[in-house]
């Protein structure tokens, strides 16, 4: 049973969502037979993806988010478990055409990301926690108003243009992605801070009382401008009124959604200090890395 | 055997004729009871609706069975009718006719609007009636129950059923729907008081909205309409303020110039921040300006556009028509080719009970021979003689099995009876 979970790689998850998502295009199938399909291979994957994250929690001691890699995988993981509650909310609706590729996107990611635990003490460890889960949960926030606010606009376009529903590819309604657009602006943007003084903290305590913060390091400083422009978003949409409604806020959460590609390409392709230890992200790694204690590298 | 349908459908006989002949549900179960107190041996279901009145009738004996004339006959007395006066009106299916035409009615084939669910319902409760009434036998069973099944894999193996075709439905299902998550909180407004609105209203009110404001120019039509929604009717002159305050607006006035115009809309847009508003103009000509559908958060629906989203769903409804019709055909071959397999039951039982007997004499006079064969040999025995009759039985039922799934096999079973001196 240990080598055959130890055997498991990103690319068993990874195909088994990339044919999940090839079968939402699959428009000239039957949707109940689609949507099987579909379920099934996502739940194969998501199995595998937990089966891979537990086995290096148990193994190697590699906690859930101790490395940029591991931190990854998880927010990918989330973002399948997001998918499967909204999927049993909205059966009908193709979410998976939209939410599918962003978890492709966030298990290709860490096939670049550093598994290289992050240098941490245990001084520093309670806030080394509160940085990574809050930014991971104000990543995913961005990531569901991003594909909220997509499907919303995809939506308002073809009411106003008056057609017709597709069945293969229904979207919910406009008002509730309005309202998830909405609260997720808000989630992120508090998750983000949160992440952002919590990262600074650690940055304190790791260069003691004398040191100063790096703020020249890239990951940083696209860290604060994703942290800005969400401050901005959230205070606009708290005080103009108009903010929250309809296409503005879908375009608030789509934009947001762009600072936050732009701060993990900076986390994974360019030079940093961030983690306490000095690297330059790979720039070819290993596709099919197995559970092992550096994600398979060795 | 003989299974048959007499009736009338909306294809062929007026509202008039249909009325005259429908059983009201007060009416189906003694109708029953009277078909069965003159025919005593059959089984009986009758459908009645709106657009059709069948009686299907089955009996073993087709000598028991009522004939076309006498179920007719029957139909003009409890009617009491002239029987002439219904004779042309009403049609015959038999036998494979009559499954396939049953099977075809209950999928909502052969329905006003094809597609429509309520056919279905029907179709069980006249079963389910049929069933109280104990007029119900093996063959109506086998055939209702089947029907039932058909309905359901072509409303899942197809959208059929998915399409919605009238404008109310369309502009609810298919629009509404989309914009808004639900509907009891919404403040809907209805402008005028138009036969398609009330429409409307009703597809919306199972949606669960109940905040209706009428107005009309005429305020007693509106306080009669708000009456009859549970609403609250409003006069003309706050059109304005119920405007800015309405998430949903049907509009069915008989006005000859828009009533709602861009520039009076303008004047109340920055009061409603931009929430969404959905406008139903079911009027002609029409009563919101065109251009108001161009404004942020509006979603304006004109008659026109709704009847192009009806006709594309219709479109694709007719789509997926031959899909439907081969699920039909599919399932009545496998009905009737069970029907004719279950026919040849007697012979088959015959057949068998006629191979062991000798098989039990030979066996009986193979063991007074050998009185020292043990139990287990016996055993052993006994099993080799049953696989031999079981083989040499097996190619004539396999003939038997396939030959009655082209159609009843008289000729077969009949060889059958004349080659092993089978006696009825």
């Amino acid at each position: 049973m240990g080598s055959f979970i130890s055997g498991i790689s990103l690319t068993c998850f990874g195909a088994s969502y990339a044919v999940a998502w090839a079968l939402e295009w699959a428009l000239f199938w039957r949707r109940d037979v689609r949507q099987i399909l579909i379920l099934g291979f996502v739940l194969a994957g998501w199995l595998a993806h937990t089966l891979y994250l537990g086995y290096r929690v148990v193994e190697y001691s590699a906690s859930p988010l101790a490395s940029s890699f591991d931190w990854c995988l998880v927010a990918a993981w989330l973002l399948i478990g997001a998918y499967l509650y909204l999927t049993c909310y909205f059966p009908q609706a193709a979410l998976g055409l939209y939410m599918l590729p962003l978890d492709l996107a966030l298990v290709a990611a860490a096939t670049f990301a550093d598994p290289e635990p992050f240098a941490i003490g245990p001084a520093s460890r309670m806030w080394g926690a509160v940085h990574g889960i809050s930014l991971l949960i104000g990543t995913l926030a961005v990531m569901v108003g991003f594909v909220a606010g997509l499907m919303y606009l995809l939506q308002a376009h073809r009411l106003k243009r008056k057609l017709p529903s597709q069945s293969g590819v229904r979207m919910p309604s406009l008002e509730w992605l309005e309202k998830v657009n909405s609260r997720v602006i808000i989630l992120s943007a508090l998750m983000v801070g949160i992440g952002f003084v919590a990262g600074i903290i650690l940055n304190t305590i790791a260069s003691g009382p004398s040191g100063e913060l790096p703020w020249s390091d890239p990951v940083i400083w696209s860290s604060a401008l994703m942290f800005a422009w969400l401050s901005v978003a959230a205070t606009f949409n708290a005080v103009y009124r108009p903010s929250r409604r309809g296409r503005k806020v879908a375009y608030l959460t789509v934009a947001s959604f762009g600072f936050l590609v732009v701060a993990l390409a900076v986390l994974l392709l360019v030079n940093t200090e961030h983690g306490g230890q000095k690297h330059r992200a790979p720039a070819t790694a290993s596709h099919t890395r197995a559970a092992g204690p550096d994600g398979g590298r060795s | 055997m003989k299974l048959q349908m007499i009736g009338c459908s909306h294809h062929h006989s007026s509202v008039a004729v249909r009325e005259r002949l429908a059983f009201g549900p007060g009416q189906v179960g003694p109708a029953l009871d009277g078909l069965r107190q003159r025919f005593p041996r059959i089984e009986a279901v009758l459908l009645s609706t709106c657009n059709r009145v069948e009686i299907y009738t089955a009996v073993e004996d087709p000598e028991l069975g009522p004939s076309h004339e006498e179920v007719v006959q029957f139909m003009a007395d409890f009617h009491r009718l002239p029987m002439y006066e219904i004779f042309d009106e009403l049609f015959e299916r038999t036998g494979e006719d009559a499954v396939r035409h049953l099977f075809t009615v209950a999928a909502s084939l052969d329905s006003m609007v094809v597609g429509e669910p309520q056919i279905l319902a029907q179709v069980k409760q006249a079963y389910a009636m049929a069933k109280d009434r104990q007029s119900v036998g093996p063959l109506t069973h086998g055939i209702f129950q089947t029907a039932v099944r058909v309905a359901k894999r072509v409303a899942t193996e197809t959208t059929l059923h998915q399409r919605r075709v009238s404008i109310p439905s369309v502009a609810v299902g298919d629009f509404a729907r989309q914009i808004f998550q639900r509907f009891d909180d919404k403040n809907i407004l209805v402008i005028g008081a138009g036969e398609m609105g009330e429409e409307t209203l009703r597809y919306l009110q199972s949606e669960g909205a109940h905040d209706v404001t009428v107005i009309n120019r005429n305020f007693q039509r509106a306080e009669a309409l708000a009456e009859r929604w549970q609403g609250r009717a409003q006069t003309w002159e706050k059109l304005p303020e119920e405007l800015t305050r309405a998430d949903l607006v049907i509009s069915t006035t008989g006005a000859g110039e828009p009533v709602v115009t861009l520039e009076a809309y303008k004047q109340i847009e920055a009061a409603r921040y931009q929430r969404p508003l959905f406008i139903l103009d079911l009027a002609l000509p029409r009563d919101f300006e065109p251009a108001i559908g161009d404004r942020l958060g509006v979603y304006l629906y004109s008659i026109d556009d709704l009847q192009a989203a009806c006709q594309k769903n219709l479109q694709r409804r007719d789509q997926e028509l031959p899909a439907a019709i081969h699920i039909v055909e599919q399932e009545t071959n496998r009905f009737m080719a069970d029907l004719h397999h279950r026919a040849t039951a007697p012979i088959i039982r015959r057949l068998k009970e006629g191979w062991q007997q000798p098989k039990e004499d030979e066996l009986r006079r193979l063991f007074n021979k050998l009185p020292e064969l043990d139990d287990k040999a016996r055993a052993e025995i006994g099993q080799a003689f049953d696989r031999l009759v079981n083989k040499l039985l097996h190619p004539p039922l396999e003939s038997l099995r396939s030959e009655a799934e082209k159609g009843p096999p008289h000729g077969l079973l009949e060889a059958l009876k004349r080659l092993f001196q089978l006696k009825d």
